[in-house]
């Protein structure tokens, strides 16, 4: 075990080197300039020209992507140009918020979606079934900011039973905290769940023709029992790829999220990097999250191979 | 004058009178001290160093208001009233402006105000050294000086006949007085650590969710501050933030035309107040006169001419956005009998590009989102029918400014902002050689106009100068206005005085709830 994940990690090191490339160019290839950001109405050509020599932006792009690798390696990753603070701060004050809300959102979308996917395999092809699998299909093509408003419209505006917006911290008052939380992780949970369903649903439909369900069904087991016990383990392989793979989605997703409920995350920090071109803070943070994104499927690598002995002997 | 005729003109008198009378002894028995307020803003404010922030934008100038106090402020017709200064003097030229402060005021760190203080303020943007992009906007003023603790002397480089209402009449970048003590102290913490003079102190200040600013108890004018706590959230999403104000998460937000639906729908709501106000100048755009076709006076004449801004209006903003025919609109002071608008005639405009003869194409500069493109689209339509073909050019909003500056263009959009006096963006945006002088156009007429314009004190020969400037830049269709700036802020019902939003700044710090 410890062989195979010391090879997972050595993996990891190319990886990481790209996304780190990656972020560097797309950060440095979007259209519009830094300096013009930051000179606005004042642009002319020679500010531009003495600004962009200060902030080293003359130079070739390789020597900057190095200057900025360097730096992250020394553990700096940069300062906002706007508002002075260090990526690391900006991130370490917003991180706990998305965190928080990518759990809720992927717990509650496994409330939903595990027990509905055991329930249609048991049945499969039933009306119940047939009912779940359309509205699975449904719900999967409703945009996230659509059904962001429209919950906002429901529970704030109508019925008055949680709040449209705003945030408050989970230290200051837990239980606030959670009342804030309900409405951006439904949101989030609900484009979540349908993909989870269908996975679960048709690796469980597979399981339940497997001979050791007919053994446990000849021996008299209870039905829940052998689908929640029996069953559900190893049709969950694909369940877990699904869970790691749909944090890359939630990142994604609270971009939007955040947005709309004005939560203060890292998914805002995003959108307000990109809209005032706060390249250092865009960059610090895109690769944070790349390198998080790329730590947990590490981990679901981890999780696959405790699940299937087979896989960590590599003859799967 | 016949008897009817006299007591006609006493009956106004008294009704004028009555009613002022009316309006003075309303608010003060209305006025309740306490409580708190929430407001929603557009943005997250990313601080108030200017040195760092360089420009404040709307929502930064929220607090900013509440934080810090200016020299002046500007009363409901837009005259310069007394704050941190109590009184004022010019030379002869208006060259010199001499400021007599109010004594006894203190920085919320216990730091004396003084002119000392205040020539700091403007030492510390003006330097060269500290590369402030809020430099800029002080250029016309030479230096500050401090003869004795509480006069303060403005030596401008060129006259400014109005200067009070603009040298700090609302708490931007510039005009809000810093503490010289705090931005020492504190080093690069300042930016998010702001020290004022203002009716509220900062409290707290979580990034990206909510600031908390708290009374001054100390405020020299205390008693006219009535609300005890200001709290100032970023809510970015239009549409949930008008749902947190329905649902009351926020007392007041901010808005403008591109969400009129929202608007509309509280102007019916009798829980919800609009708050709207009309100010000066105008979303407008600039021809490069020195590129066909658009050096042609009729291609550009017929251009305007198409122009239908009640559809315009009607297809971008419900009919909200307001038309404009001059560039300083109903909010301004400069009233023309004749502003010389070309009249809205397609036909006309059509015969014009037939008698050019040649076909008339070209590109226009248009903001790449989703707003700029629709104002693109609506522009691109009403040409065509009028036999004009007109390409948009998508760009990012900061490349517009370097593109205008370098005469990279063919038609470019701009805006004239809302400014207590015409002076400083007429005169930048037409006299010859300026780099704003877009159209790159030079008129000694008009020239002769602006130099005029901007050293005559009496106000009604200045208004007669900027209205004959307006009819010759509406004769020679060198620049177009689409529509005039409206403000909005939509609050609950109870949010009561809120002072008029010149320059779009929502200032809380002297509202109240009923």
């Amino acid at each position: 075990m410890l062989t195979f994940i010391a090879q997972r990690l050595l993996y990891l090191v190319p990886v990481l080197i790209a996304v780190s490339l990656l972020t560097f160019l797309i950060a440095s290839l979007l259209p519009g300039d830094l300096a013009y950001t930051i000179l606005g109405d004042q642009a002319t050509p020679e500010k531009v020209a003495a600004l962009r020599h200060d902030m080293g932006l003359d130079q070739p792009i390789w020597i900057r992507y190095f200057g900025w690798l360097g730096g992250i390696l020394q553990g700096d990753l940069g300062r906002s140009f706007r508002t002075g603070q260090t990526v690391l701060q900006a991130v370490t004050e917003r991180l706990p918020i998305s965190l928080e809300l990518m759990l809720l959102a992927e717990i509650t979308a496994l409330a939903i979606g595990v027990p509905l996917a055991i329930i249609c395999a048991a049945r499969s092809g039933g009306p119940f079934d047939r009912f779940m699998t359309g509205s699975a299909f449904a719900m999967l093509s409703v945009p996230t900011f659509l059904s962001a408003i429209l919950l906002i419209y429901l529970f704030a505006v109508e019925l008055r039973w949680l709040p449209a917006t705003g945030y408050v911290p989970f230290s200051e008052d837990p239980a606030k905290n959670l009342r804030f939380m309900v409405l951006p992780a439904l949101t989030l949970a609900l484009a979540e769940w349908p993909g989870i369903m269908r996975v679960l649903r048709s690796d469980m439909i597979a399981t339940l023709q497997e001979d050791f369900i007919a053994l446990a069904k000849a021996k008299g087991l209870k039905a829940s029992r052998i689908l929640f016990v029996h069953a559900l383990k190893p049709s969950s392989l694909t369940l877990v790829t699904i869970t790691g793979i749909n944090i890359g989605r939630l990142i994604g997703g609270a971009v939007i999220v955040e947005t709309v409920f004005a939560l203060p995350g890292i998914g805002r920090l995003l959108v307000g990097a990109i809209t005032t071109r706060d390249l250092i803070i865009l960059q610090g943070v895109v690769l944070l999250v790349g390198a998080g994104f790329v730590l947990i499927n590490f981990i679901v690598d981890l999780l696959y191979a405790m699940l299937d002995p087979r896989i960590r002997h590599g003859h799967a | 004058m016949t008897a009817a005729d006299r007591s006609g003109a006493l009956a106004r008198l008294f009704l004028v009178a009555g009613f002022a009378i009316s309006l003075s002894a309303v608010p003060a028995s209305a006025q309740k001290k306490g409580g708190s307020i929430t407001m929603g803003l557009e943005l997250d404010i990313p601080g108030f160093d200017p040195l760092k922030v360089g420009v404040y934008d709307t929502a930064a100038l929220t607090a900013s208001s509440a934080l810090f106090d200016t020299l002046t402020y500007l009363d409901t017709s837009g005259k310069p009233q007394p704050k941190l200064a109590l009184s004022w003097s010019h030379s002869e030229d208006f060259k010199t402006w001499t400021f007599k402060l109010r004594p006894g005021v203190k920085f919320h760190d216990g730091t004396p105000f003084n002119a000392e203080a205040a020539k700091a303020n403007f030492d510390r943007q003006k330097d060269p050294a500290n590369k402030c992009r809020c430099a800029f906007y002080i250029s016309n003023i030479n230096n500050v000086q401090a003869p004795d603790e509480l006069t303060l002397v403005y030596n401008l480089n060129d006259p400014s006949v109005n200067y009070p209402a603009l040298v700090s009449s609302y708490a931007n970048q510039n005009a809000a007085v810093h503490s010289p003590t705090a931005w020492k102290t504190k080093g690069d913490d300042y930016n998010r650590n702001p020290v004022g003079t203002g009716p509220f102190v900062l409290k707290s200040w979580t990034a990206g969710d909510r600031m908390v600013l708290e009374k001054n108890p100390d405020y020299w004018d205390k008693d006219r501050i009535y609300l005890d706590r200001i709290i100032l959230k970023p809510l970015p999403d239009a549409q949930s933030r008008f749902a947190s104000l329905q649902s009351g998460e926020a007392d007041i937000i901010w808005d403008d035309e591109a969400d009129a639906d929202n608007i509309q729908k509280a102007q019916k709501d009798p829980k919800l107040t609009v708050h709207t106000y009309a100010g000066s100048g105008a979303a407008v755009a600039a021809f490069n006169t020195k590129v066909a076709p658009l050096d042609d006076l009729r291609v550009r004449q017929a251009l305007v001419m198409a122009l239908d801004r009640k559809k315009m209006s009607q297809a971008l903003t419900n009919g909200l956005a307001r038309p404009a025919t001059n560039p300083y609109g109903d909010g301004s002071w400069v009233r023309c009998k004749d502003d010389g608008a070309l009249p809205e005639d397609l036909e006309k405009a059509k015969a014009l590009i037939k008698d050019y003869g040649k076909p008339v194409e070209f590109k226009m500069l248009v903001t790449a989102t989703p707003r700029g493109r629709a104002n693109g689209q609506v522009l691109q339509q009403l040409w065509k029918r009028a036999g004009a073909n007109m390409e948009i050019e998508q760009v990012d909003q900061a490349t517009i400014p370097p593109r205008a500056f370098m005469r990279q263009f063919q038609v470019t959009p701009w805006r004239i902002v809302d400014l207590a006096d015409p002076d400083i963006q007429m005169y930048s945006n037409f006299r010859s050689g300026s780099p704003v002088a877009l159209a790159n156009y030079s008129n000694p007429e008009l020239d002769q106009l602006l130099e005029r314009a901007r050293v005559t004190p009496d106000q009604e020969k200045r208004n007669e100068d900027y209205c004959a400037i307006s009819r010759l830049i509406n004769k020679e269709a060198i620049w177009y206005w689409t529509f005039q700036n409206t403000y909005y802020a939509m609050s609950s019902a109870k949010v009561k005085g809120l002072p008029k939003m010149y320059s779009g700044v929502i200032d809380l710090s002297r509202a109240w709830l009923e």
